[in-house]
């Protein structure tokens, strides 16, 4: 028993050096590119250009006879409290307003991770939801398995589209992001939202050093930065003071590459340049904030708006959907008076990073992909973005909404000062793999503000994100 | 004619008796037949699925079969993968030669000693040679996580055990509210452990006010960065300036081993206590009659008659701890780097991050036999020193 158990042992270890023999061994070389290259996001959103996306009009209209009547469809987001309850509201009114009898049901699925997470398992399956939120890396990913709907032929169809003139109103920037050179300019989904990379700032602390506006270059930062570390808020309600907190985050190192006038992607060469001169300025420039004392990093889970609503905070770069929050820690904390600026830039005008999550459609059938476009174009058609965008706080994604929000904007300042920036709108790359990429570069800026050497971790980072870069285009067939 | 007749009355007999014990048997099969099918099917079935994905180039769709490409990957180098094996089977070797050589105190065996010794430096040398050869050429990702989990379980199993045993000792012997201890001790247990987790990263978090660090200050000791931190803790308790695995761990993943033990201890120490309970009171008072004071009762009683419990909690936490996940995915920090990314959370991120599930399965098995060999080393190494009474 013994000897043949040996023996059976013996057949199998062989029968594996003949099939590690047998197949072609592990190559070194660095994955081919795809050479087909993405193109640089539109800057400037709210300028009038002609959305490029919808240039070409579907030959025939291939939807034409598709019913949707009565269909079932589900959406997958990640909004909770007064969002969902907003969405829900939106999903109710188009389930009782529709003419087709469409019935959503718009569920929360978790964070935008966990969606991912989920999606991943699922595509092309029965199991996929009709509507699916997804940043365009995520929607990229998705489309390697042409998991998702070419929506160009649903925007543009006669009888079903979204009317020429209703395709300029959206912002080109905007519009433009959802299509994807790397997929044949396919359009994977449609924006409801967008939002914004803003420096927050508490005002009356900046008076009280002596400061009439916030900062509008890198070296302003700094002075204003280090002369609160050792001068503390008069309101605060804690100890200590530091001038700036930062997450370390990819699309903090984007505004940060972005305002030193660079970019973390090369759209002509297509590959990402994390240690270009303006990456490796911003860097320095941040990791010079910490090694003064004058800035520090954001151990826990939106610990910045909380150390910003106790007063001990003067600066911190966010998200534009964190707006309500900001206003919350401030007013039931030190109770001050604060506002949302450029992050400051060395370019003559300020470059902001604008990203938002759009909607996609998973594949499943003619009649469910036809609704669930249905219910997409009602959300973002005007009157239902304007509600949309007073309620989310994230920005409308169309020019003509603004007209209907003007009592909203008279509420909000803050808020209309960043809408006001959406002109120097600029966007991280769509690729796939980003998810990836975002974490070795979160690890990147940890070991850098931990006092590593920038170049050379910027020169490692850059490599492996086009390493992984290639790894996924690969894919494409 | 009488031997035809003979035979066929035997194979009628035994055609009988097969039939009978068919039907016998068919009860037996219904009644088990439920639980094989769900272990074939929730148990095998996503090993088997697993191995089968592991052969191909499996992104988020099935690529061509490319056999064992995916190992090749991990290990880089086939042949640093012999060295090591190699190692492993010496080290085998000096195991066996040791455990002859303990029987008998003789000359000869005196030398077997020595050469199980000599056997045990050379298998560590061949070991060391292999993995570098496959570090070198291999995923080193991946393999430094193995690493990593070694260092988490090896952190985390002996103290958890250890704490779980003379917590559960305590106990067991006549105190009050000893079922309030009980439940308190038990609650980290029970407690949903992102939860937990989530305070652990607030308490141990780089902050000079966190409460980890205030605690440090009433000793006069200055703030740690604890999760946050990415040097080995002998380096930050030492100032010993090691590389590799001879660092050991971080001190980010050093806090993470507390929570292991602060998590699963008062499990250990409840099942402890039902051993105790199994232990017949006449040894103790045998021992008292001997004259065995409290410790040697301890030492000479409980802990031999707890061998089988102590066994059983040894195996289930080792293995679980190569297998642990939640708390580690969210405790880990970028500051920290890869020194708290373990195997677990390595093959989720190639599976989630870079969507290379073929690649993610091939670890998985890769793990899956790795747990296998240590579960059989252990149970053959500590299964013979259990006592049963």
């Amino acid at each position: 028993m013994r000897n043949k158990f040996f023996a059976i042992i013996a057949v199998l270890l062989v029968a594996t050096f003949v099939m590690a023999a047998c197949v072609p061994a592990a190559t070194t070389t660095p994955e081919p590119v795809a050479t087909e290259e993405v193109q640089p996001p539109a800057a400037e959103p709210t300028k009038a250009e002609a959305p490029a996306a919808t240039e070409v009009p579907a030959p025939a209209d291939e939807w034409a006879d598709v019913d949707p009547s009565g269909q079932q469809i589900l959406f997958w987001h990640q909004h909770t409290k007064d969002r969902e309850a907003a969405l829900l509201e939106i999903v109710d009114e188009f389930n009782t307003t529709n003419e087709w009898g469409i019935t959503v049901t718009a569920e929360y699925q978790g964070s935008y991770g966990d969606i991912f997470t989920k999606m991943l398992p699922i595509l092309n399956t029965p199991d996929v939801p009709d509507l699916v939120v997804a940043y365009q890396n995520q929607a990229a990913t998705y489309q390697l398995t042409e998991g998702l709907l070419d929506l160009n032929s649903l925007v543009n169809s006669p009888k079903w589209g979204i009317s020429e003139e209703d395709q300029m109103d959206f912002f080109p920037g905007f519009w433009a992001q959802d299509v994807f050179p790397n997929f044949d300019n396919a359009r994977l989904a449609l924006p409801p939202n967008r939002s914004m990379e803003v420096m927050y700032y508490n005002s009356d602390w900046l008076k009280e050093l002596g400061y009439d506006a916030p900062p509008a270059t890198p070296e302003e930062f700094k002075e204003m930065a280090c002369k609160a570390s050792t001068t503390p808020f008069s309101k605060a309600t804690v100890e200590g003071s530091i001038g700036y907190e930062l997450s370390v985050d990819a699309s903090r190192f984007a505004s940060w590459t972005f305002a030193f006038g660079g970019d973390v992607y090369d759209y002509e060469g297509n590959a990402f340049t994390y240690n270009s001169d303006a990456g490796v300025a911003a860097m320095t420039f941040l990791k010079d904030l910490f090694d003064s004392g004058c800035a520090r990093q954001v151990t826990e889970a939106y610990g910045d708006q909380t150390d910003f609503g106790n007063g001990s905070l003067l600066f911190t770069v966010g998200s534009s959907s964190g707006l309500p929050f900001y206003a919350q820690a401030a007013s039931e904390g030190a109770n001050f008076a604060w506002s949302v600026a450029a992050i400051p830039h060395t370019t003559t005008e300020p470059v902001m990073n604008v990203y938002g999550a759009s909607v996609s459609v998973p594949r499943t059938t003619p009649e469910r992909e036809l609704a669930a476009f249905l219910f997409l174009k009602y959300y973002t058609s005007a009157d239902v973005q304007a509600k949309w965008a007073k309620v989310s706080q994230y920005f409308p994604v169309r020019a003509s909404v603004a007209d209907k929000m003007a009592d909203y904007f008279a509420s909000d300042p803050a808020y209309k000062t960043a809408f006001d920036m959406l002109a120097y709108s600029h966007f991280e790359p769509p690729v796939p793999g980003y998810d990836f990429v975002r974490d070795e570069i979160e690890a990147t800026m940890a070991a850098i503000v931990d006092g590593g050497d920038v170049v050379s971790l910027l020169d490692a980072v850059n490599i492996k994100a086009n390493e992984i870069l290639a790894d996924q285009l690969a894919q494409i067939k | 004619m009488a031997p035809t007749f003979k035979v066929t009355s035997i194979a009628k007999k035994r055609k009988a008796f097969s039939l009978r014990a068919l039907q016998e048997n068919l009860t037996g099969y219904a009644f088990v037949a439920p639980a094989v099918i769900i272990i074939l099917i929730f148990g095998l079935f996503p090993i088997v699925y697993s191995l089968y994905m592991s052969l191909f180039n499996w992104r988020i769709r099935k690529g061509d079969f490319t056999g064992l490409i995916n190992y090749t990957k991990i290990f880089g180098d086939w042949g640093g993968f012999a060295i090591f094996m190699g190692g492993l089977g010496l080290l085998g070797l000096a195991y066996w030669l040791w455990t002859r050589a303990s029987k008998s105190n003789s000359n000869p065996m005196r030398a077997l000693q020595i050469g199980a010794a000599v056997v045990l430096i050379v298998a560590g040398t061949i070991m060391s040679m292999g993995w570098g050869k496959m570090v070198a050429a291999g995923d080193e990702d991946f393999l430094n996580s193995l690493i990593i989990t070694i260092f988490y379980a090896v952190g985390t199993v002996p103290l958890q055990l250890a704490i779980g045993m003379v917590f559960a000792y305590l106990l067991y012997q006549k105190i009050r509210g000893k079922e309030a201890f009980r439940m308190i001790y038990f609650l980290p247990y029970v407690t949903p452990v992102v939860t937990t987790a989530v305070v652990f990263r607030t308490i141990f978090s780089s902050r000079e006010t966190s409460l980890a660090n205030i605690i440090l200050s009433w000793f006069n000791a200055g703030p740690l960065k604890w999760l946050f931190e990415p040097r080995a803790m002998s380096e930050v308790f030492l100032g010993l300036k090691l590389e590799g695995i001879a660092a050991g761990p971080s001190l980010a993943l050093g806090t993470i081993i507390l929570f292991g033990i602060w998590s699963f201890f008062g499990y250990n120490t409840v099942i402890f206590l039902a051993g105790l309970g199994g232990i017949p009171k006449e040894l103790y008072e045998a021992a008292e009659i001997d004259g065995a004071n409290g410790w040697n009762a301890f030492k000479n009683v409980t802990i031999p008659l707890l061998s089988p419990v102590s066994f059983y909690l040894f195996l289930v936490s080792f293995i679980g701890t190569f297998k642990a996940f939640n708390h580690l995915y969210v405790m880990a920090t970028p500051n920290a780097q890869n020194t708290v990314v373990t195997a677990s959370v390595q093959i989720f991120d190639v599976f989630y991050a870079q969507n290379n599930f073929g690649y993610a399965a091939s670890q998985s098995i890769v793990l899956f036999l790795i747990i296998l060999g240590l579960t059989v080393a252990q149970n053959k190494i500590l299964g013979e020193r259990v006592f049963y009474g």
